[in-house]
């Protein structure tokens, strides 16, 4: 019936003379006369591989005349695996696409396994090119460092993601305020774990815990540290211009003397290294955990998920606490441009097709397929808005995940609509991103430098071992076992011993090419 | 014509033993394909290896890439950790199959037995990762047995998988707890085949026993078991960096990131395929070092050797 409807539609508004501007702006969005067949191997976050079946695909094929074929094997369970492969084989499909594939594109790319594909934005690609040029700075992250464009990348949109959650009702059961300073913090936080506030009469509260271990690191930046630039764990950051790691300042340092001591009194989960992925539903499914930093979707999703198992739980967003010199920073957003998109392969013998195809998805009916689904399908048009159809935003299954079965918000080179999520975001999610907003706590980020093959020679040699490094000397003196202070000269020597300004300059280079005026 | 006489003997000779050789292609097939085919790819320890380029087309560096690892502390670090841990290993886990089947040896042969047997075989057959989620929580400070013992007889609880010094034992006592009791089937099939009226006679001369056990047993199973330390010997390197995956943390690394573990940050995760090749070409190298020395001397002291 479903593919009937449309042709129908159509063939009746035709008879009555009324269809001509439908018609002309379905019309607008073919690239082919003749139907195109073109290969994609698209296995994306180690869980989504092209389906040829998706309502998506087949509404785009339906409207550019151009349709991809799926050849990647859900045999193959790693994403980067299956990428790998094919490289390896030489035989590729005419797109590829996924995502974590930045450096693949950009590496091969300038190696020949994929187009340059400038000259073809200019050229076939308004769209993209109207994009790129309202956002310089994206076009420089994704450039290789022979300036060249080797992928079309996917482009997040919403700024907000992780937050500070404390639990209301803990508050208001020892009479305390939301803490507003990292001081303030720490009475609070002492005061969970001595106070009991799960009124069991044992101490057993776990006052901060996160499900990500790199969540107890991030709190340094309570004392003016910094972790990362992006939303990437450890990345590097721009400070005034210049490529720093953020784990080799002295603010760092104070940080972790103070995580130290924190630890030391049982402030933070004893076990976060260990703990894993679902420590927020063990923590506060138990009433036993205090406060977190994670993403406010799912977060807030507990006060609901656990309302009758835990009377009265009442997680809510907290401003960043100041750090003593007065900086209120959260350091996690949602980056701009992902790592993730698709590229077109030297093999591929429609490239001027194949980049009319990329453009496609960002128009503005693309771009409504790619965020939202088929229209009258899963959404409906009100007032030239995207509303999500009732059964969609009530079924059981989140959005994201519904989404993703029909082949809408995956990561193919496109620009997100903030609007998907927002329409079935809770209240208090929308609260926390109010809250947020109004406090301006978000920063610039660093979307990465891409270096020529000798610069990436040298980070490639230094890279892994520097971090394996830092975050070994992390953990040691976070439990404890070695003294920050102590350690702190033979740490900085070591980092120098281990390419640490080595890797400084050249990415200082890259970032100076790239982003220098 | 020597020489043609010596090809006829041969084809005289496939003729009439070419049922014998059938039966060995397919083990001579599988070697090639899968042993030293791949050899070919080790050149890439000495290429800057690019996946699209291809081994062959990929530029010459030399010994770059060892130069990298051993300029490297983590990769010496590496190397020592692999030798303490496969010593300690060898040293620990080698003897205890073989104690453990004279053990059962010594059982009279029944339910208790065969019940005993089949507990101790069991752990053999789980996944490694069950096995190592059973020991972090066996560890876990705030639920795992281990502490809960330790605070009910008034010591504090130990955080016993972030700490370099405990990774050692952990890591090595369950993988005896995990493999001692397969291994010493091999050893009781050797048991089973010492031949009873050597005991009959002993028991005539009225040896207790622990002298039976010492006098013949164990002299009658050595073969087995010099053959089995050569093998075991010959894997010394090949630690089982699975389970030591499963079970390291940042903080452990001093005393657990062995050479396989190393490689595989590298080159997996970290894609540099080359460096991760010639840190498994050094593996392989000394892995080869030993087996031979481990022969040779085996064959000069006991006369029993795997060539």
């Amino acid at each position: 019936m479903r593919a009937m409807k449309l042709p129908l539609a159509l063939a009746i508004a035709s008879t009555m003379g009324l269809s001509a501007p439908l018609l002309a702006a379905d019309e607008d969005y073919r690239i082919v006369d003749k139907p195109l067949t073109l290969t994609i191997h698209f296995h994306s976050g180690d869980k989504i591989v092209y389906d040829n079946e998706w309502p998506v695909e087949k509404r785009a094929a339906e409207l550019t005349g151009i349709q991809l074929d799926g050849v990647a094997s859900m045999a193959t369970q790693k994403s980067a695996d299956a990428f790998n492969l094919m490289i390896a084989s030489g035989d590729l499909a005419d797109i590829v696409g996924g995502n974590r594939l930045k450096d693949g594109f950009n590496q091969y790319g300038q190696e020949g396994a994929f187009l340059p594909l400038n000259d073809l934005i200019d050229e076939h690609a308004p769209n993209i090119k109207a994009f790129f040029e309202s956002r310089p700075d994206i076009k420089s992250a994704i450039s290789a460092a022979d300036g060249n464009i080797y992928y079309i990348p996917y482009l997040p949109e919403g700024d907000f993601g992780r937050m500070y959650f404390i639990r209301q009702d803990w508050l208001d059961i020892l009479e305390l305020e939301t803490p507003t300073t990292v001081d303030e913090l720490y009475e609070v936080l002492t005061a969970f774990r001595n106070d009991d506030p799960n009124g069991n009469g044992k101490k057993d509260e776990v006052p901060f815990l996160s499900r990500d271990w790199e969540e107890i690191v991030r709190l340094v930046i309570l004392w003016d540290a910094r972790t990362t630039g992006s939303d990437t764990f450890h990345d590097y950051y721009v400070k005034d211009g210049k490529v720093v790691h953020g784990y080799t300042e002295e603010e760092y340092k104070t940080g972790m003397k103070n995580l130290a001591k924190w630890y030391q009194e049982g402030l933070i989960d004893p076990e976060f290294f260990t703990r894993g992925k679902r420590s927020r539903e063990v923590l506060f499914g138990d009433n036993l955990g205090g406060m977190t930093h994670d993403w406010y979707p799912s977060t807030t999703s507990f006060n609901v998920s656990l309302a009758d198992k835990v009377p009265g739980f009442n997680l809510k967003a907290m401003p960043p606490p100041a750090s003593p010199s007065g900086r209120q920073l959260e350091e996690h957003r949602v980056i701009p441009v992902k790592p993730d998109g698709w590229a077109i392969s030297y093999s591929n013998e429609h490239p001027v097709e194949t980049i009319k195809y990329f453009d496609f998805w960002f128009t503005e009916l693309g771009r409504r397929l790619s965020n939202f689904g088929v229209e009258g399908e899963h959404y409906d048009l009100v007032d030239g808005k995207a509303i999500y159809k009732p059964e969609i935003l009530n079924a059981s299954d989140p959005v994201n995940a519904q989404m993703w079965n029909i082949g809408a918000q995956i990561p193919r080179g496109f620009p997100q609509d903030f609007e998907y999520q927002a329409q079935w975001t809770n209240e208090m999610g929308l609260e926390s991103i109010a809250l947020y907003e109004a406090g301006d706590y978000l920063t610039e980020q660093f979307l990465g430098v891409s270096m020529n093959p000798e610069e990436q020679n040298v980070y490639d040699k230094y890279q892994g071992n520097l971090l394996t490094y830092m975050l070994e000397m992390q953990q040691i003196w976070i439990l404890g076992t070695e003294d920050v202070e102590a350690g702190w000269d033979k740490y900085q020597e070591q980092l120098d011993k281990l390419g640490y300004n080595k890797i400084i300059e050249v990415m200082q280079a890259a970032y100076d090419r790239q982003y220098g005026s | 014509m020597k020489n043609s006489s010596r090809t006829s003997s041969l084809i005289q000779h496939f003729k009439r033993e070419w049922q014998i050789y059938l039966l060995l292609a397919p083990l001579v097939i599988w070697f090639l394909l899968f042993l030293y085919k791949p050899m070919y790819g080790l050149q890439i320890a000495f290429k800057d290896f690019s996946l699209f380029k291809g081994v062959d087309a990929s530029p010459w560096v030399g010994l770059e890439h060892f130069r990298t690892l051993f300029d490297s502390d983590m990769f010496i670090r590496a190397i020592k950790n692999t030798f303490i841990i496969s010593f300690l290993n060898l040293l620990i886990g080698f003897p205890t199959p073989i104690i453990l089947a004279l053990m059962f040896n010594e059982i009279a042969q029944g339910k208790f037995r065969k019940s005993l047997q089949t507990i101790v075989y069991l752990p053999h057959f789980i996944s490694l990762v069950i096995i190592a989620g059973i020991v972090i929580n066996i560890f876990s400070p705030s639920t795992g047995v281990v502490n809960l013992l330790l605070q009910k007889l008034g010591f504090e609880p130990i955080y016993f998988l972030t700490q370099p010094e405990w990774f050692r034992p952990i890591f090595i006592g369950s993988g005896i707890w995990q493999e001692a009791g397969f291994q010493s089937i091999v050893y009781l099939a050797a048991i089973a085949g010492v031949s009873p009226s050597l005991y009959e006679s002993a028991v005539v001369d009225g040896a207790s026993r622990w002298q039976m056990m010492w006098k013949i047993t164990l002299p009658c199973i050595l073969p087995t078991i010099i053959i089995m330390l050569i093998i075991r010997i010959g894997n010394l390197l090949e630690v089982g960096f699975e389970l030591i995956i499963l079970l390291y943390q940042p903080s452990t690394f001093q005393t657990a990131d062995v050479i396989n573990t190393f490689i595989y940050r590298q080159g997996l995760v970290g894609n540099q395929y080359d460096v991760a090749a010639a840190a498994g070409l050094f593996n392989a190298v000394v892995a080869f070092v030993l087996v031979m020395a481990a022969n040779t001397i085996s064959r000069r002291l006991t006369r029993t050797s795997l060539w």
